[in-house]
């Protein structure tokens, strides 16, 4: 049935082959099969279940008629020992006739076997890590569908491996991958390794809702293998992002507010800011120094534009200023004024920091306020206290007038009974001449007396003008009590002097100064007004007081102050009598504050206050002085 | 010479005058004494209670306004001690309220200074006759 040749040949191959005839009995086998089943030229006709060798296969029978019948080729798996074959069952086919047997070769696999276990058990394990991998993962194909992903990506999309498996990677998480910048890194990297930066993706639509991805990829390549894949990573960041977004949207909020405060601060304060770049002429301005210049925010602000608010009386300040900031870094403070289109006039004060920047480019910051209402109310002030201190004065002349009558009245009162009495004693009949002389002497010395009352007057209240004088402060206070005595008088006050006899001049307004002392006595004599049980004594007196200072006090043995009134009693408006108008005490510190002097009250030991003020006395040289009080007053 | 009238006419009505006011104390005696009556002059209130006058005084003339005790408080004061004298108050006050108050607690009559020689005798008459 062969020639030699080919038996030889047959023997040489190291694959067992046995060749079974339609009944299974063994019809011819190699050397290789020999030797594997153990079989000898004597074997040959015996049963194919009588080979020991061959019991693994137990369902040999079945296939071989099975290739008889059908004369398809078949396999077969096949372990002996610890090696593993594949059979392979060929039909046996004689010259064109009918398949009469089969021929079996036993191809030893063994080494190929492990190394598939090997792979599958590698492949497992690398499943199972995977699988064990919180982060979804998927590996993609060269046309970017998917090839295969871990559990957590399957779980994250909520789909399964088998309808997915092939699927484009761009049709899954509701189409959100299908970025530019996602498929146009993925494609590079696939055409040519490139490098790929992380891509940031919004609403992927997993089974949490919405979530927000960092997806990365990395190249996979086999040696061998064309084929390129990549693997994508996916790291959520939803949380983060809303925790940022969060915080966005507090800082954001929290930068509107304290601008919003700002402006608002800046509102209220009439105060804008500004920032200079000098190098370029760049001008930043506040909202509200817009609205202080009365400018037009959409147009940009130039120095040449700001020039066209300022005063034309300022400009030449302004330039000034712009040279000397140009020149050198210097902070600077000046106020200036605009004049506005309707000729209102605007007093602003600026001040301005000057910075470098890290580059050496000078850049000034500053502050502009719009000082006209403070500027007007100060005035207003000044015009009302010189108003209320006229007033005071008036009021004070309009009690005083009273006491002034009294005054002028007693003298007049002597001349007229003096005059009556020397024209009885002329009509009498002998006529009384030595009495008519004397009561006509007492005449003329009462007129004289009303005079004297006129001429204090005068020095009361004639001036008009302010005016330091070198003074002689116990003859101002006599000047004044004469003039208060009966005022003092019909309020049974007992009036006491105790005037220093060095008292050293002062200089000061004198009218101003007599004020503050009948202010003084008019409150002492107020303040014993209801005073029953005990004299109503009210004591004046000058000394000279520590440092080249004279002090007057007025002590009383009135109601006294509580230590709530201290605080407020030189305050204007503030009385604590029924028809005061509280602006005495205020008006007298006032002066004598203007006289560089000090106005206080303390509570006596005994009943009632003292009120008391020290002022400089005059021991520079008269000019000086003199030249310094002009200034103060 | 004053001493001396007084001395050689006793029968004269002593009419006393209290202000504080010295032009007063001088001027107002010697008219007096023309109109013809005795006078003493006193500084003070206090000073004519601590007299021997306050009995004799047939009509005071008194100042409203003075240290210590005032005019309408000597008045007072001579009420209370039964001691009571027609008085005319004279005030450098332009306060003319004074008047009606002072007529209503009792006075004869209430001058304003300076006032004229005969609304003083006129005064003076309607005293006497009182007392």
């Amino acid at each position: 049935m062969a020639t030699t040749d080919l038996i030889n040949i047959l023997d040489a191959v190291e694959v067992p082959i046995l060749v079974l005839r339609g009944d299974f009995t063994v019809s011819w086998f190699n050397k290789a099969g020999a030797d594997m089943f153990g079989l000898s030229p004597s074997d040959i006709g015996s049963a194919l279940r009588d080979i020991s060798a061959l019991a693994g296969l137990p369902r040999l029978e079945q296939q071989c008629s099975q290739v008889i019948t059908s004369g398809v080729e078949s396999r077969a798996d096949f372990r002996d020992g610890d090696k593993w074959f594949v059979v392979r069952i060929f039909p046996y086919k004689p010259g064109d006739r009918q398949v009469t047997g089969t021929v079996l070769t036993f191809t030893n696999v063994t080494a190929f076997r492990s190394s598939i276990d090997q792979a599958i058990y590698e492949r497992e394990s690398t499943k199972a890590i995977l699988n064990a991998v919180a982060e979804p993962l998927v590996v993609l194909s060269a046309d970017q569908r998917i090839q295969s992903g871990n559990r957590a990506f399957y779980t994250m999309l909520g789909v399964s491996r088998d309808e997915t498996q092939g699927l484009s990677f761009y049709e899954l998480g509701n189409g959100a991958f299908e970025l530019a910048r996602l498929r146009t890194q993925l494609t590079e990297m696939l055409a040519d390794n490139r490098t790929f930066q992380p891509v940031e993706v919004d609403h992927v639509v997993t089974v949490k809702g919405k979530r927000t991805f960092i997806l990365d990829a990395h190249p996979l390549s086999f040696p061998g293998h064309s084929e390129r894949r990549v693997l994508v990573t996916f790291q959520d960041i939803t949380v983060r992002k809303q925790a940022e977004a969060a915080k966005d949207l507090r800082s954001e909020e929290e930068l509107r507010r304290s601008e919003a405060f700002l402006a608002k601060g800046q509102r209220l304060s009439l105060t804008g800011s500004f920032s200079w770049k000098v190098a370029t002429d760049e001008i930043t301005w506040s909202e509200q120094l817009y609205r202080i210049f009365e400018f037009d925010q959409s147009v940009p602000v130039t120095l040449e534009r700001m020039g066209t608010r300022v005063h034309p009386d300022d400009i030449p300040m302004l330039n000034d200023m712009i040279e000397r900031a140009r020149a050198a870094v210097s902070d600077f403070e000046y106020g200036h004024r605009l004049l506005m289109p309707d000729q209102s006039v605007k007093f602003l004060h600026l001040t301005a920091h000057g910075v470098r920047d890290n580059q050496g480019r000078l850049e000034y910051i500053g502050a502009v306020q719009d000082v006209t209402q403070r500027r007007s109310s100060e005035e207003a002030l000044a015009k009302a206290r010189s108003e209320l201190a006229k007033v005071a004065r008036i009021t004070s002349l309009g009690v005083l007038t009273a006491s002034i009558a009294h005054e002028v009245n007693q003298p007049l009162s002597g001349i007229i009974t003096n005059s009556n009495t020397c024209l009885r004693m002329l009509s009498a009949d002998p006529p009384n001449v030595e009495g008519a002389r004397e009561t006509a002497r007492r005449t003329i010395r009462d007129g004289n007396r009303a005079s004297d009352v006129i001429t204090r007057l005068r020095t009361l209240y004639s001036k008009k003008d302010l005016s330091p004088e070198s003074m002689d402060l116990n003859e101002a206070t006599r000047e004044v009590t004469s003039l208060s005595l009966s005022e003092l008088h019909s309020k049974r006050v007992i009036l006491r002097h105790e005037l220093a006899d060095d008292l050293p001049p002062v200089i000061g307004d004198r009218v101003q100064l007599q004020q503050v002392i009948l202010n003084l006595l008019r409150n002492a004599a107020d303040a014993m007004n209801g005073v029953e049980d005990r004299p109503r004594e009210l004591l004046i007196r000058t000394e000279c007081d520590e440092g080249d200072r004279v002090r007057l006090s007025v002590k009383d043995a009135g109601v006294g102050f509580t230590a709530q009134a201290a605080d407020k009693l030189f305050e204007a408006f503030f009385t604590t009598k029924r028809d005061g108008m509280g602006i005495g005490l205020s008006i007298s510190r006032s002066i004598i504050e203007a006289h560089r002097g000090r106005l206080w009250a303390t509570a006596n030991d005994g009943p009632g206050a003292t009120f008391a003020f020290s002022i400089p006395c005059r021991r520079e040289s008269h000019t000086d002085a003199e030249t310094r009080a002009r200034q103060i007053l | 010479m004053q001493s001396d009238r007084e001395g050689s006419a006793p029968e004269r009505p002593l009419v006393s005058v209290v202000d504080d006011d010295e032009s007063v104390r001088e001027s107002l005696p010697d008219l007096l004494r023309e109109f013809g009556f005795a006078t003493r002059a006193f500084s003070s209130a206090e000073e004519f209670l601590a007299s021997d006058c306050v009995g004799q005084t047939r009509c005071l003339i008194l100042d409203v306004a003075m240290p210590g005790m005032t005019g309408p408080e000597l008045q007072q004061e001579l009420i209370r001690r039964r001691q009571a004298i027609p008085a005319i108050f004279i005030t450098a006050s332009r306060d003319k309220s004074v008047r009606p108050r002072l007529l209503g607690q009792g006075a004869v009559e209430c001058l304003f200074k300076p006032f004229s020689d005969t609304d003083l005798l006129d005064a003076l008459n309607i005293a006497l006759r009182a007392s």
